[in-house]
Parts: C-alpha cells; sequence; structure tokens
C-alpha cells in the first residue's frame, strides 16, 4: 500500500526556559490508505499529543507531517481551519456535539460548512444516520440519548466529509462494554466498507484489538508496534495484552 | 475563615461579572448625583416654595430603587444558579445552610459595598455635571465646588441599602428552599432543552407581530381611558408573549428543514439564538418593557429640551406686562410701582377692542387641527351651538373676537424691536402665534364689521406677541384706528420695556401689590365677563395676568427641568440595567460558549469566522429586544411627539426625538455592546 500520510522525524515541546517536557521526541511513522491504526501508550506518554499534532489542533516543535503530498506544518492558521474542512474527521472521548442541536442537526451543521445544497446535504445525512443506525433519534437532544447514542452521532458527524483521515481520541473511554464493541465495530465496517482511514487514541487493550496495526509509544517515542495481520481478534488482543503487561503501565481491559 | 471565603469569591465575582459591577458603580453615581438635587442649596433660594423638582426627583428615586432592587436580586439569583455545583459542595461538606446563606449575603455586600464606594467617588464627579448642566439650562452660571453633602451621602446609602435589603430578602428565601439534590441538579437541568407544544407556541409570533400592526394602526384613535389600559395591558402580554412565539418559530423553522439553515453556519446561530431566548423569555420581555421606558422617557426628555431651546424665549416677548380687565384701567399705580422696582426705558398702556362678534373666534375654532370637526357641523358648515357654548363657558378664547389698533400694534412692535407694519383705510391683519402660522394661511376671508363696513384681509403677522390671553388668546386681528372708533374697549394692558434686569421676585410683589385691586374673571362683578382667555396651548400654559419675562422664564425653566432630568434619569438606569442583564447572560455563558466555538473550529471554522459567528450571536440578541422596543415604543413616541408638535409649534419633524433619543440609546447600548463583544471572544478564545 502507498503511504497515505507520513509522520517525519517530528518533535513537540512544550514549556518553556528551564521547564520545557518533551512530548513527541523524534517520531517517524506512516499511515496507509485504509488503515485502522491505534496508538497506545500510558498516561503522558505522548498519544493524546501525537493526535492533536495530526489533527494540526497544535503545531510541531520541528519535522513534517504529510498528507499525500500537503505538509501540514507549513499552512497557515487559515489554511489549517480549511484543511481540517475537508480532510478530517474527528471523534472524542467526551462526544463533543453541539448540545444546542440535535443529533440530525449536529450532522447537518458540518454539511453546511462545505455545500449550500439542501438536497444534498438531506442526502447525506438520511445516508449517514442510517450506516451508523441512530435514524431513530434524529430528532433529539444530545441530552437525551445514551452515549453509544452520542458517540455514533459524533461519527456520522466525523464522516459527513468523508475524511482523508477519521481521528478518533478514546471514542469508547466514556462507553459502556456493549457500546463500545458496537461502535468499534461500526468502526471496523467504516473501515472495510468505506474504507476509511481510521487513527485511534486508546487506553484499552480491547478496543485496540479492532486496529490492523497498533502503535505503542513511551516517552514521546514508538516503543513498539503490532501487526494483526490475518490474525484472529481474539489472539491479537493477547498479543497487545503481552505487550502491555511487560511495560506495567496503566492499560485496562474491558 | 468564612470572611476570607466571602472576599475571595467575591473578588472572583467582581472579575466574572465586571459589567454589572460597573453598571452598580454608574447606578449609585447616578443615584448619588441626583440625590444632591434633593439637598443643593443653590437653587432653593431662587424657588424655595416650589419644591417640584425635589418631589420629582424623590419620586424617581422610588422607581429607581426599585429596578436596581430588580437588577440585584436577578444578578444574585442567577450567580446562584451559576455557583450551584460549588453551593451544593459546601452543604456535601457539611457547611449549614444559615452559614452557606451568610457567606452569600457577605459576598454581596462586599460586591455592593465596593460599588457604593466607587459609585459615591465617580457620583461626586458627576453631581458636578449635573449641576453645570441644570444651572446651564435654567440660564445661571455655575462654578465647580466638589463637596461630599451627609445628606446626599446618607441618602444614597440609604436608597442602595434599601435596593440590596430588598434583593437580599428574596435571595435568601431562594437558598432556604435549596437543597444539596437541587443545587446540583440545577446546571443538568439548565442543560435540557425542552421543547414542547413549539407548533402551537409558535401562533405567538405571527400573533404578536400582528398586534404591533394593531398599535401602529390603531394607537392614536384611543381615546377612552379604559381602552388605552386595556390596551396597554394587552401589549404588555404581548411583549412576553412574543418572546415565546419568537423561540417556537425559529425551532419550527429548523425542525421543517427551512432552507436558510442549510446556508453557511445559520443553522447553528439560529439554533443558539431560539434555545438563548427560550431560556430567558421572561428576562427578555421585561428588557424590551425597560427599553420601551428607556426610550419614551429620552424621547419625551428630548420634546421638553426642544421646546426649551427653541420656543422658551419667545413666550414672553415683553419684559413687563399687565393685563387688567378694567378697559378703563391706566394702570397709574401699576406705573408708580414698576417705576419704584426698575428703570423703564419705555411704558405703555393701550386697550384691547371688540366688535361683540365671534366671526374670528369660530374660523379658528373650525379651522386648527387642534380642534378637529369638534365644532363644525357634518357639512364643514360652523356648529354655532358648540361654538358659544365653549366662548361662554371656557376661557380659551375670549367670548367676543379680539382687535387692536394699528397704533399701539406698532409701537409694541417697535418696543420689542420687530418693523412697523402699514394697512389700507379698510384692510386688516392678522397677529397670530408663531406656531401656528402654517394653518391660517386661509383666514384672508372678509371681515364684515357692524352692518356696512367690510375689511380685506392685509397680511399674517406672526412674531412672537405674548397671546396667551395679554394680546388676545392665539390671535389679534389689527385694524386702523380709525375702525376701532365702531368697537369697544374690552379690557385693558400695560406693556413696559426696561433698561437692565429685575429682581427674581418681582412678579410676586406685582402680584401681592396688584391683588386687591383686580378683577378676575370668575368674579361676578369683573366690567366685562368673557374678556379673559388663555389661548390654545395645551402643553405649556402658564396663564399669568402679570408677565415679568426674567422672572417666568427661568421658572418655566426650573419647571421643564423637573420634568426633563427625572426622564433622563429614568431613561439611563432602565437602559444601563436591562444591557447589564443583556451582557452578564453572554458572558456568564462563555464557558459554554468557548466549548461550542471549540467544536466549531475543530470542525474547520477558521478565526475570522468564528468571531463573525460570535459578532452576529451576540448582535441577533442585542438588536432583538432593542428593535422590538423601537418598535412599540415609536409609534407611542411619534404619536405623542406629533401632538408635541401641532401643541407647541417647535420647528423639528415629531421623527426627529425619536431618532435623536434612539441615537443616544444606541450610543449607550453600542458601549456596553461593544465591551460584551471584547471580553466574549477573549473568554472563548481563552
Amino acid at each position: 500500500m502507498n503511504s497515505y500520510i507520513k509522520i517525519c522525524d517530528i518533535e513537540k515541546y512544550y514549556g518553556s526556559g528551564s521547564h520545557v517536557t518533551k512530548a513527541i521526541d523524534r517520531l517517524s511513522f506512516t499511515i496507509d490508505k485504509g488503515e485502522f491504526l491505534g496508538i497506545m501508550g500510558a498516561s503522558g506518554s505522548g498519544k493524546t499529543t501525537l493526535l492533536n499534532l495530526l489533527a494540526t489542533i497544535d503545531k510541531v516543535t520541528s519535522g513534517h507531517i504529510y498528507y499525500e503530498n500537503t505538509d501540514i506544518t507549513e499552512l497557515s492558521e487559515d489554511a489549517l481551519s480549511e484543511f481540517r474542512k475537508h480532510n478530517l474527521g474527528f471523534v472524542f472521548q467526551e462526544y463533543n456535539l453541539l448540545d444546542t442541536l440535535t443529533i440530525e442537526e449536529n450532522i447537518v451543521l458540518v454539511l453546511t460548512f462545505q455545500v449550500n445544497n439542501k438536497k444534498s446535504i438531506c442526502e447525506t445525512t438520511n445516508r449517514l444516520l442510517k450506516l451508523l443506525g441512530i435514524e431513530d433519534i434524529r430528532g433529539k437532544f444530545p441530552y437525551q440519548v445514551s452515549g453509544g447514542q452520542k458517540q455514533r452521532c459524533a461519527c456520522a458527524r466525523a464522516l459527513a466529509n468523508s475524511p482523508k483521515l477519521l481521528l478518533a481520541d478514546e471514542p469508547t473511554g466514556a462507553l459502556d462494554s456493549f457500546s463500545s464493541q458496537t461502535l468499534l465495530e461500526t468502526f471496523t465496517k467504516l473501515n472495510r466498507t468505506l474504507c476509511s482511514t481510521i487513527l485511534m487514541v486508546t487506553h484499552d487493550a480491547f478496543s485496540a484489538s479492532y486496529c490492523s496495526r497498533i502503535l505503542f509509544l513511551r516517552d514521546g517515542k514508538i516503543f513498539h508496534e503490532l501487526l494483526r495481520g490475518e490474525k484472529p481478534r481474539r489472539l491479537f488482543l493477547q498479543e497487545i495484552l503481552d505487550v502491555l503487561s511487560s511495560t506495567g503501565g496503566d492499560f485496562h481491559v474491558k | 475563615m468564612l470572611n476570607k471565603l466571602a472576599f475571595r469569591n467575591m473578588k472572583r465575582s467582581a472579575r466574572d461579572y465586571l459589567i454589572y459591577l460597573l453598571t452598580m458603580t454608574l447606578v449609585t453615581a447616578l443615584m448619588y448625583a441626583f440625590n444632591s438635587l434633593l439637598f443643593q442649596n443653590e437653587l432653593k433660594q431662587y424657588w424655595d416654595g416650589e419644591g417640584m423638582l425635589e418631589m420629582m426627583v424623590s419620586l424617581t428615586t422610588i422607581l429607581i430603587v426599585f429596578i436596581t432592587a430588580w437588577l440585584i436580586s436577578y444578578m444574585m439569583r442567577f450567580m446562584l444558579e451559576k455557583r450551584s455545583d460549588e453551593f451544593g459542595i459546601y452543604l456535601l461538606l457539611g457547611m449549614k445552610k444559615s452559614a452557606l446563606s451568610k457567606l452569600y449575603l457577605r459576598e454581596n455586600m462586599l460586591f455592593g459595598g465596593i460599588s457604593l464606594l466607587l459609585g459615591a467617588v465617580f457620583g461626586i464627579l458627576l453631581q458636578q455635571i449635573l449641576m453645570v448642566i441644570l444651572f446651564s439650562m435654567l440660564g445661571m452660571d455655575y462654578r465647580l465646588h466638589f463637596v461630599l453633602h451627609p445628606g446626599t451621602v446618607l441618602m444614597t446609602v440609604l436608597c442602595f441599602g434599601m435596593c440590596f435589603v430588598l434583593s437580599l430578602f428574596r435571595c435568601k428565601q431562594k437558598l432556604k428552599k435549596m437543597s444539596i439534590r437541587s443545587l446540583m441538579d440545577v446546571k443538568r437541568r439548565n442543560q435540557e432543552t425542552k421543547e414542547n407544544l413549539e407548533t402551537v407556541k409558535q401562533a405567538f409570533f405571527p400573533a404578536s407581530i400582528l398586534f404591533l400592526f394593531l398599535l401602529w394602526i390603531f394607537f392614536g384613535t384611543l381615546s377612552d381611558t379604559a381602552n388605552v389600559a386595556l390596551f396597554l395591558a394587552a401589549l404588555i402580554v404581548t411583549i412576553y408573549l412574543f418572546y415565546i412565539g419568537l423561540s417556537a418559530f425559529i425551532i419550527c423553522y429548523i425542525r421543517k428543514g427551512g432552507r436558510k439553515i442549510y446556508k453557511a453556519q445559520n443553522l447553528f446561530l439560529l439554533r443558539q439564538f431560539a434555545s438563548k431566548i427560550r431560556t430567558m423569555q421572561f428576562t427578555m420581555g421585561s428588557l424590551t418593557v425597560l427599553f420601551t421606558l428607556a426610550l419614551m422617557g429620552a424621547s419625551f426628555a428630548l420634546m421638553f429640551s426642544t421646546w426649551q431651546n427653541e420656543l422658551m424665549n419667545q413666550k414672553f416677548p415683553f419684559d413687563i406686562l399687565l393685563y387688567s380687565p378694567d378697559p378703563s384701567d391706566t394702570f397709574e399705580e401699576e406705573i408708580q410701582f414698576v417705576e419704584s422696582r426698575v428703570t423703564p426705558l419705555e411704558i405703555h398702556s393701550y386697550r384691547i377692542y371688540t366688535d361683540g362678534n365671534d366671526q374670528v373666534n369660530a374660523w379658528m375654532l373650525t379651522h386648527l387641527t387642534c380642534w378637529g370637526t369638534m365644532y363644525q357641523n357634518p357639512d364643514g358648515t360652523p356648529d354655532w351651538n358648540a361654538i358659544k357654548q365653549k366662548l361662554e363657558n371656557e376661557n380659551t378664547y375670549c367670548t367676543y373676537d379680539t382687535y387692536m389698533g394699528l397704533s399701539d400694534y406698532n409701537r409694541l412692535r417697535r418696543m420689542l424691536g420687530y418693523e412697523k407694519i402699514s394697512l389700507g383705510n379698510t384692510e386688516y391683519a392678522v397677529q397670530i402665534k408663531p406656531r401656528l402660522k402654517k394653518e391660517v394661511q386661509t383666514i384672508d376671508e372678509d371681515l364684515i364689521l357692524g352692518d356696512t363696513s367690510v375689511l380685506t384681509f392685509g397680511g399674517i403677522y406672526t412674531d412672537p406677541f405674548s397671546q396667551d390671553g395679554h394680546n388676545g388668546g392665539d390671535y389679534l386681528i389689527i385694524v386702523p384706528d380709525a375702525v376701532l372708533a365702531d368697537m369697544y374697549p374690552y379690557y385693558a394692558e400695560l406693556a413696559v420695556k426696561i433698561d437692565g434686569s429685575v429682581s427674581p421676585h418681582l412678579r410676586e410683589e406685582l402680584d401681592a401689590f396688584r391683588n386687591d385691586n383686580l378683577h378676575f374673571p370668575s368674579n361676578a362683578d369683573s366690567p366685562i365677563k368673557g374678556n379673559r382667555c388663555y389661548g390654545s396651548d395645551i402643553i405649556f400654559v402658564f396663564n399669568t395676568i402679570n408677565e415679568v419675562r426674567d422672572n417666568l422664564i427661568p421658572s418655566l425653566a426650573y419647571m421643564l427641568c423637573t420634568i426633563m432630568i427625572p426622564l433622563f434619569y429614568i431613561g439611563l438606569v432602565f437602559l444601563c440595567v436591562a444591557v447589564t442583564v443583556l451582557s452578564v447572560q453572554q458572558l456568564s455563558d462563555t464557558a459554554a460558549y468557548k466549548f461550542r466555538y471549540d467544536i466549531l473550529s475543530k470542525l474547520g471554522l477558521k478565526e475570522s469566522e468564528i468571531h463573525s459567528l460570535i459578532l452576529k450571536q451576540l448582535m441577533a440578541y442585542y438588536l432583538c429586544p432593542a428593535l422590538f422596543a423601537i418598535l412599540i415604543s415609536g409609534k407611542m413616541v411619534l404619536f405623542a411627539g406629533k401632538r408635541f408638535v401641532m401643541a407647541t409649534g417647535v420647528s423639528v419633524s415629531s421623527g426627529s426625538f425619536f431618532l435623536k433619543s434612539i441615537a443616544l440609546f444606541f450610543g449607550i447600548y453600542l458601549i456596553y455592546f461593544a465591551a460584551t463583544y471584547i471580553i466574549f471572544c477573549r473568554n472563548v478564545r481563552k
């Protein structure tokens, strides 16, 4: 497969003077098109920082990040906003849905950023609601639905702009095990049927076992990599747990 | 410990609610400045007996205390809701309710204390500005001197204390009823977006628009007090229903998938707006009422101010003008009296004549706009019965037409510095109030005197001529002296032009001097019945038999101040209170807004787009109650303004008062808006 997203020797420092924290330390890797990549690591390992850098929410201290041929580290603030609008989708642990909008409107809003055509917006919204199985709750407000439903709405919203990369930050963190499983199956389905490229940051080994590849971070560096290949998910989960037990970090399995 | 906590919390509140603190400071400063009018001595020496200003300021202060108490109480309840989690935790940690209540009250007292102190300092400055304005309105000089008057301080502290006591009492009741659970639940309840019966509620929106339409069409035709009261009650209900309807209307529009929501960020904006309006629909209604009153207060004050600037000096053109109901009066005693008090440059006693007819009076009653068709038959001809009844029973005009000889007229014109006029032997001229000039352009009808003589029209003169009963009521017909031979004297006047100024009490002295000798029209022994009138002025009616200009103009200015100052005071405070609630409502929610705008930023909105979204959101929110208030007050002010222009003859259009008050209103509005926008953007970016 071609390298779809290339991370080249990136560094990220926080603070200034004598209080500098190195969050990402000369990290390089690539993400292939249609890959479902997991990032695992203990608290403070730099995984959320990495996600933020890829999400263009934060800027690298040095190094480059290429989305196909675009080096996002060279883009201005406004160009980054445009880039985010057209190329990235987000799913957060806390759902980040707009509380004043209904489930359907949360999706419509993102689409109105791209096009102003009512017909095409309605069609895409309906397709996404159906795809994520949340048609029945389309008229409800976020506070009226369950965590799993909220997260599926967040997924639908993230997919609304057909992103190059779907970024998920601990998407199952606030969900019960059943909802987590449903969500992860949805991710797998999206990955397989729509060929969506997904990058998921997680603490949870069970969630990570749905990925096709996992990068393990420690102190801002990759210290291990696991490939699922054709292995059954249970076996892959065991491999993940083995890696985790060897590091003794604060990971868990739902 | 409690004190320390209270102090720290107060510091945080002062930072979070800076705009509220500033408004409280401004209101205190205004209270101090206006209360000082009750204790000033400089003006009392001129108008000690009247006490009108003091009474009006006191009445206004009561109103201001109530509205400020409402603001404080609103803010206290609002802050309580915002900090409900924190209070829940205090209770959870074992703090007694009474201690919590004490803590919160202490915080608010500290907050109030600071605004009182700041307000007093600013108030001393404001008081001087107010005095300069007041004195210049009265045509007097004021020398700045900063004095802390104990009475004013005490009164301000009392007013302020009263505002706090009223609101603390309400808040204490609320605190008493709260439990840990309800405190912890407040936020969650606030986040819930309940949409019930929106389809039904949306009907209120077109209904209130329809009512506004009816207001514009029919307000002017309401004459019955009961109807007006009913109409006003319906208006208040409409104001409140409007917001319920507006929010429901927008929600239904969104639900229906209206085309506009698919354009740019409209969906987000409309939802934000609808949700904010829905959660504070009652407050928005109250704010609209406050804005309406503020706009009306400022407009009415501007009407009076325009009259004062433009026409007050024309009201009394003669230095001294005395009336006598006895046409044979030669004013000998009065002349001696005047000469003993002032240095006259010219004295002229003269008579007003009548021919015993009322053709001119009838013309006025059937042609002036202010009388409408009251004195006309259905076919437009004069209703003589009604005219006679009015002329005999009311003093608008004298019972018979009023005439003046050309030589007297020209002498008086010379006294006033006007040019001499000339008339042919069979001509007459009309001397009329300036405000009626436009209405009497068709008065050039022939006058028939007695059985045979006919006078033809020779011109209209509208120079100020003291026509509120001295030189006729509204009008005088000027005829050649020879024509007067066929008439009889109606009443007598004495006009004096003086050198220098007069004592501030000359008019009172003249009143006292003449009191024993005068025959008033109501007295049965008046020489001729019906020879006293006031003219058709309805707003500034100053009926006095002894006119002394230098005494009357300051008196009139003082009377005007007693109206204008409270109106401006009310307008200003109401506006500041209302706009503070608007600002605080937006700023206190910045945490929620920050969250929403962060999401939008992550979804790809540029910073400039987010700023424009914030601007649109704030503008919609600020403009909604303001525009609604403009629509409501507009009709009333334009209606009243039209009447005012008609009654007083000021040269500006009725809309200009309203436009000026809107400009004034938006000036203050803009300051609050800009401050809110800047703080809002800063909070969202943080």
